[in-house]
C-alpha cells in the first residue's frame, strides 16, 4: 500500500512538472509567433509580396512611318520572343539543355546568349529567341512550363516590319541597344530596341514610345493568376515623311531593271523634301527587326559590294561632266565669261605643255556656253577652268552644295571634296599647279562628291540659288493629329544673276531635249533639264595597266531637274560602274515619268524591264578579254 | 459495459476542444485546397469522413474499459508489428516511401496506429510493475518501442518513427525512472548524434538539418520550405490576411500546405489572433489530458493517458515550431488539423482512451 501511495504521489508530482514544462513550451511558441507575426511583420510582408508579385514590361510599339500621301512605309507586327527568367530558373544548365532541344537550336548558342547577359540584373529575362516560329512557340507552350521548363517565358512583342524592302538605307534598321548607347543616353536601358541607322536612328527618340508595365500576381511556379495594375505602353509617335511612295518605287524599279549598283536621291528643289532615296546594293531591314543572326550579319559585312554602306550619302565619286555647270557658273558670276563666250574645240587642247583631250576626237568646233553644256565639250570647260582658277571654282561649287555636307537627316553623312589651293597646301603640303585646274574643269582630278550633294547642287541651280537642306520629316503625330514639321533652314542663298543662271539651265535643257547626251530622260511637256556624266574610276593609263579583277568601268551619272522654268523635282541617279552617263538617264526617265504621271493624274508607267532601258554596255576603254569589261548580264 | 452514469463523466470540455481543432483543420484545408485554378478539391470532404470514422473509433475505444485494451495489448502489439511488416513488403509506395496499405476507400497508414499500440503495451508493461523500473524493465520497454520504430524507420518514415520515443520516455518517466537514467539517455543521444549524422541519416535528411541552421545556403532547394514557412507566418500579422486570402498558401509558395504546413496557413490567414486560439486549444487539450492522467484510478490508466499524450504533444510542438520555420522541415503532421485519414482516426481513437481513463476513474 505504501508503494502505491508513493507511486501516486510520484505520478502527481511528475505530472505537475510536465504541466509546467508544457505550459512553458507553449508560452515560448506564442512568443515566437508574436515576434514573427507582429514584431517582424513588415519585413515578412514585403518578402511575401516580392514572392507573388511580378512586374512585366509591356513593350511599346515603335511609331508607324507614313509617306507624304499617308501610305504606310514602316509598321509593326506581333512576334513572339522566348526568354529565360533567371529568378525562376533553378537549374540553368538543365533549362538551357531542355530549351535548346525543344526549340531545335544549338545548345552552345543558347549558352553564349545567356553568358552575354550574365551581368545584367537577374529580374530581367534573357531573350533566347526573338521572332520565334509558331512551331517553336507551340513546342515550348506544349511543355508543362511549370515543371519541365520553369522560368521560360513566351512573350508577344511588337516587331518592326518593312512591308517592301525598299529604301533600306533610308529607313535604316532597329536592333538591341548596345552598351555605348546606354552609356550616352540615360533614357535607354539594356534590352531596348532602338534605331541603329537611317530614319529609325535619327528619329529614334520620337519613334520609340514608352514601355508600359503590368503588375501581376503569380503563383509559386510563376503562372500568372491575375493582374493587379496595368500601365499600358505608349506607342511611339507616328511620323510622316516627305518620301513619295510612288517615286521611291520608281527608283527601286529603275535600279532593279538597270542591274547596276549605285544610288539615287530625288527631292523637291524648293523645300528640300526628299521624295525618294536609294542605295544599291541593298539589304532587308526586316532581318534586323528581330535580331539579326550571325550568318546574315557576316554575309552583309563581308560582302565586297558593302550593302550596308549608304552610297547616297557616304559614297564619294568623281562627278565627271556633271561638274561642268559649277565651272560655267563660276566663270559667269566672276565676270570672266558671258554666255556668249565662244571656244573652238579641235578635239584636244594644250595647257601648260600638256595635251588634254576632248571626249569627241574630231572636235566640236566653235561653241558657246549653252552648246558646250549640251555637247559636254571638254575643251570648252578646260579653257574656262583655266581662266577662272581653282579657288573660284571651289567657291562656286561650294555655294552650289558640292564638297560640303548637305545636312540631310540621316546619320554618318560623308563630305565630298572640291579642291582649292588652300586645301592642297593644308592636306598635301604642296603648291597647287595651274595644270591641275584643267582636270577639275571636267570634274576629274581630286573632285569627289556624294550623290546627295549632287541632288542639292541640281536643286540649287533649279531654284535660283537657294541651297536647300534635304530632309525627310514632314509631320509628326503626337497623338492629336498631324503637326507639320517646318523644313529645315536652307544652307544659304547665293546671289546669281538670273540671266546667267538661265544660260546654264538652257544648256541643261538642251542636253535632254536637243542634241545632247541626256535624250533618254526626255519627257514631253515637262522640260526636263539634266546632265550626264561619265566619270573615270581610274585613269585610262592606269586601267590599261591594271591586272586586278576589280570592276574598273566608268561610273555613270545623270543629274536633273524639271520642269526647267518652274522646277518641281530635282535629283541624281548614280550608276556605279554604269559605263555611261546616258545609262543613268534611262533610269532617271522612269523616275521622272512616274513623278509627272502622278502629278498629271495619268496612269503610272509600268516598271521598266531591263531591255526597255536600252543600256549601253560598250566600254570604249575596256581591255581586250578583260572579264569585267565584257558586260556580263 | 457502458453504464449510463459513465456518460456523465465524459470530459466534454476536452472533447469539445478536440472537435474545435478538427473543425479548424477542415476550414484551413478547405481554404488551401480550393484553388480556383485547380478546380474544387474534395480534400476537406475526405477529412470530414476521416473525422466521422475517427469519432466512431473514439466511441469504440471509449466504450470498452481501457483495461480490456491493455489486457489485449500484447495481441494488439503483435498485430501492429505484423501490419508494419506487411507494409514493408507489400505496402503501397507513395512519394518514395512504402507506408500505406491500400484499402478500398482510403489508404491505411499502420504507423499512425503503432503509437497507440506502443502506448498500450508500455502502459501495461510498466503498470504491472511496482516501484521505480529497473534497468531490465527499461531495456525491455526500450526493445518493445524499438521494434515498431525500426520497422517504421525502414519504410522510411523517420518522422513518425521518432514519435514513438516520447511514448517510451513519458511512460518510463511517469513510472518513476530515475532522473539520472534520463540524464544518461540524454548523454547517449548527444554522443550518438554525430554517429547518426555520419551513418544513419540519408542525404536529404542531412541537408534538411544543415539548411535549418542556415536556410539561405540553399534558398531554392531544401531551405526553400523553411524560408517560405517563415514568410508565410510572418506576413500574417496580427489579424491575418483573411480566409482564403493568404498569398503564400493560396499561390503554393508553401509546399504541402494542407498537410505538414496547415498551421502556417492558419497563421497567415488568421494571423497571430488565430495562432493564439489554436495554441490555446492545443494547450487546453494537453493539460486536460494530463489532468485525466492525474485523476486516473490506477497507474495503468495514468501511463496509458500519458503514452497517448506523449506522441501527440511531441508532434504538436514539433509541427508548430516547424511551421514557423523554426525547426528543420520533417514530414510530421499536426494531429487533429493536418489532412490525413489514418492520423485523424488514430488520434481520435487515442483521445477515446484518454476520455475512457478519466470517465472510469470511479469504477472498479
Amino acid at each position: 500500500m505504501a508503494v502505491q501511495i508513493e507511486d501516486r504521489r510520484r505520478v502527481t508530482v511528475r505530472l505537475t512538472i510536465l504541466q509546467y514544462i508544457i505550459t512553458i513550451i507553449f508560452s515560448i511558441l506564442a512568443v515566437s509567433f508574436w515576434v514573427l507575426q507582429v514584431v517582424q511583420n513588415a519585413k515578412f510582408e514585403e518578402m511575401a509580396e516580392n514572392n507573388h508579385q511580378r512586374t512585366l514590361a509591356l513593350r511599346a510599339p515603335r511609331g508607324i512611318v507614313f509617306d507624304r500621301d499617308g501610305k504606310i512605309l514602316v509598321e509593326n507586327r506581333h512576334s513572339y520572343s522566348i526568354s529565360i527568367d533567371r529568378e525562376r530558373t533553378k537549374d540553368m544548365n538543365r533549362t538551357i539543355r531542355l530549351l535548346a532541344g525543344v526549340l531545335g537550336i544549338d545548345e552552345a548558342g543558347v549558352r553564349t546568349i545567356v553568358d552575354r547577359h550574365r551581368r545584367e540584373p537577374t529580374y530581367r529575362p534573357i531573350t533566347i529567341v526573338q521572332d520565334a516560329t509558331l512551331a517553336q512557340v507551340a513546342a515550348v507552350t506544349a511543355r508543362r512550363l511549370d515543371f519541365e521548363l520553369p522560368g521560360v517565358v513566351v512573350e508577344q512583342v511588337p516587331t518592326r516590319r518593312y512591308p517592301e524592302t525598299m529604301g533600306a538605307h533610308l529607313f535604316g534598321y532597329v536592333g538591341e541597344v548596345n552598351d555605348a548607347q546606354v552609356a550616352v543616353d540615360s533614357s535607354l536601358k539594356s534590352g531596348d530596341i532602338v534605331g541603329q541607322s537611317g530614319i529609325e536612328k535619327v528619329y529614334n527618340a520620337m519613334l520609340m514610345g514608352e514601355d508600359g508595365a503590368r503588375r501581376v500576381v503569380v503563383n509559386s511556379v510563376g503562372r500568372e493568376i491575375r493582374t493587379l495594375e496595368e500601365d499600358p505602353p505608349t506607342e511611339g509617335k507616328r511620323l510622316q515623311l516627305t518620301i513619295d511612295y510612288d517615286v521611291q518605287k520608281a527608283i527601286e524599279d529603275g535600279f532593279d531593271a538597270a542591274e547596276f549598283n549605285g544610288a539615287a536621291v530625288v527631292l523637291d528643289p524648293i523645300d528640300g523634301g526628299v521624295l525618294g532615296f536609294t542605295s544599291r546594293p541593298s539589304f532587308d531591314p526586316n532581318a534586323f527587326a528581330s535580331g539579326i543572326d550571325r550568318g546574315t550579319w557576316n554575309a552583309l559585312t563581308t560582302d565586297e559590294d558593302r550593302p550596308l554602306n549608304n552610297r547616297a550619302i557616304q559614297g564619294r565619286y568623281s562627278p565627271g561632266s556633271t561638274f561642268k555647270m559649277a565651272v560655267g557658273l563660276a566663270g559667269l558670276e566672276e565676270g570672266i565669261i558671258t554666255p556668249d563666250f565662244h571656244v573652238h574645240c579641235a578635239g584636244h587642247a594644250n595647257f601648260y605643255g600638256r595635251d588634254f583631250k576632248c571626249w569627241k576626237k574630231e572636235g566640236h568646233g566653235s561653241l558657246d556656253l549653252r552648246h558646250a553644256i549640251e555637247q559636254s565639250c571638254d575643251v570648252y570647260f578646260y579653257t574656262v577652268a583655266n581662266m577662272v582658277g581653282v579657288d573660284k571654282i571651289n567657291k562656286w561649287a561650294t555655294a552650289l552644295g558640292l564638297g560640303v555636307k548637305s545636312g540631310i537627316d540621316l546619320p554618318n553623312e560623308a563630305v565630298g571634296l572640291v579642291p582649292s589651293t588652300e586645301w592642297k597646301q593644308r592636306v598635301r603640303h604642296e603648291k597647287w599647279y595651274a595644270g591641275e585646274t584643267i582636270s577639275v574643269g571636267i570634274g576629274q582630278g581630286a573632285v569627289a562628291v556624294t550623290p546627295v550633294s549632287m541632288a542639292v547642287y541640281m536643286a540649287t541651280i533649279a531654284n535660283g540659288g537657294t541651297r536647300i537642306t534635304p530632309h525627310m520629316l514632314k509631320a509628326v503625330d503626337e497623338g492629336n493629329g498631324w503637326k507639320p514639321v517646318p523644313p529645315p533652314e536652307s544652307q544659304g542663298k547665293i546671289d546669281i544673276t538670273p540671266e546667267k543662271l538661265q544660260a546654264i539651265r538652257d544648256g541643261l535643257w538642251m542636253v535632254v531635249n536637243a542634241g545632247g547626251t541626256g535624250g533618254r530622260a526626255r519627257i514631253l511637256g515637262h522640260d526636263v533639264a539634266g546632265k550626264t556624266g561619265t566619270a573615270q574610276v581610274i585613269s585610262n593609263a592606269g586601267r590599261a595597266a591594271s591586272k586586278s579583277d576589280k570592276d574598273l568601268r566608268d561610273n555613270g551619272w545623270f543629274v536633273f531637274f524639271a520642269p526647267r522654268d518652274k522646277p518641281e523635282i530635282a535629283g541624281v541617279v548614280f550608276l556605279e560602274h554604269g559605263i555611261h552617263g546616258p545609262n543613268a538617264a534611262s533610269v532617271a526617265h522612269h523616275i521622272l515619268a512616274t513623278f509627272f504621271a502622278k502629278k498629271d493624274g495619268l496612269p503610272f508607267p509600268p516598271p521598266p524591264k531591263h531591255d526597255d532601258l536600252r543600256l549601253d554596255y560598250k566600254d570604249p576603254y575596256a581591255r581586250k578579254a578583260a572579264p569585267v569589261a565584257a558586260g556580263t548580264h | 459495459m457502458f453504464e449510463r452514469r459513465l456518460y456523465y463523466h465524459i470530459d466534454w470540455g476536452l472533447l469539445a476542444a478536440v472537435l474545435a481543432l478538427c473543425g479548424l483543420g477542415v476550414v484551413m484545408i478547405y481554404s488551401t485546397t480550393s484553388d480556383p485554378t485547380r478546380g474544387v478539391s474534395r480534400m476537406y470532404i475526405t477529412q470530414l469522413y476521416a473525422i466521422a470514422i475517427g469519432l466512431g473509433a473514439m466511441v469504440f475505444t471509449l466504450t470498452l474499459d481501457y483495461r480490456t485494451f491493455t489486457d489485449k495489448s500484447h495481441l494488439i502489439y503483435v498485430g501492429l508489428c505484423a501490419a508494419l511488416l506487411y507494409v514493408l513488403f507489400f505496402g503501397m509506395v507513395q512519394m518514395g516511401a512504402r507506408r500505406w496499405i491500400p484499402l478500398r476507400v482510403f489508404n491505411l497508414q499502420p504507423s499512425e496506429f503503432a503509437k497507440l499500440g506502443v502506448a498500450l503495451v508500455l502502459a501495461k508493461f510498466f503498470g504491472e510493475n511496482r516501484g521505480a523500473p529497473m534497468w531490465t524493465d527499461l531495456a525491455i520497454g526500450g526493445v518493445l518501442t524499438l521494434v515498431p520504430l525500426a520497422l517504421i524507420a525502414k519504410e522510411p518514415d523517420l518522422g513518425t518513427a521518432v514519435t514513438l520515443i516520447p511514448v517510451f520516455l513519458a511512460i518510463a518517466y511517469l513510472a518513476g525512472m530515475r532522473m539520472r537514467i534520463l540524464g544518461v539517455l540524454a548523454l547517449c543521444f548527444v554522443l550518438a548524434a554525430p554517429i547518426a549524422w555520419k551513418f544513419a541519416l540519408k542525404d536529404y535528411q542531412k541537408s534538411r538539418i544543415s539548411t535549418f541552421i542556415d536556410p539561405s545556403q540553399d534558398a531554392k532547394g531544401a531551405g526553400y520550405q523553411q524560408i517560405q514557412a517563415r514568410i508565410t507566418v510572418g506576413s500574417g500579422g496580427l489579424k491575418g490576411k483573411g480566409f482564403k486570402q493568404g498569398t503564400q498558401g493560396q499561390l503554393r509558395f508553401l509546399p504541402v500546405a494542407h498537410n505538414d504546413f496547415i498551421f502556417s496557413v492558419l497563421a497567415e490567414e488568421q494571423g497571430f489572433a488565430g495562432v493564439l486560439v489554436a495554441l490555446g486549444l492545443y494547450l487546453f487539450v494537453i493539460l486536460r489530458a494530463l489532468e485525466a492522467a492525474r485523476l486516473a484510478k490506477d497507474r495503468l490508466g495514468s501511463y496509458l493517458v500519458l503514452g497517448v499524450l506523449a506522441s501527440f504533444t511531441f508532434q504538436v510542438v514539433y509541427n508548430i515550431t516547424m511551421s514557423a520555420g523554426l525547426a528543420p522541415v520533417k514530414g510530421l503532421t499536426l494531429p487533429l488539423m493536418s489532412y490525413g485519414g489514418s492520423s485523424m482516426i488514430a488520434t481520435l481513437a487515442g483521445f477515446g482512451l484518454v476520455l475512457n481513463v478519466r470517465m472510469r476513474r470511479f469504477t472498479n
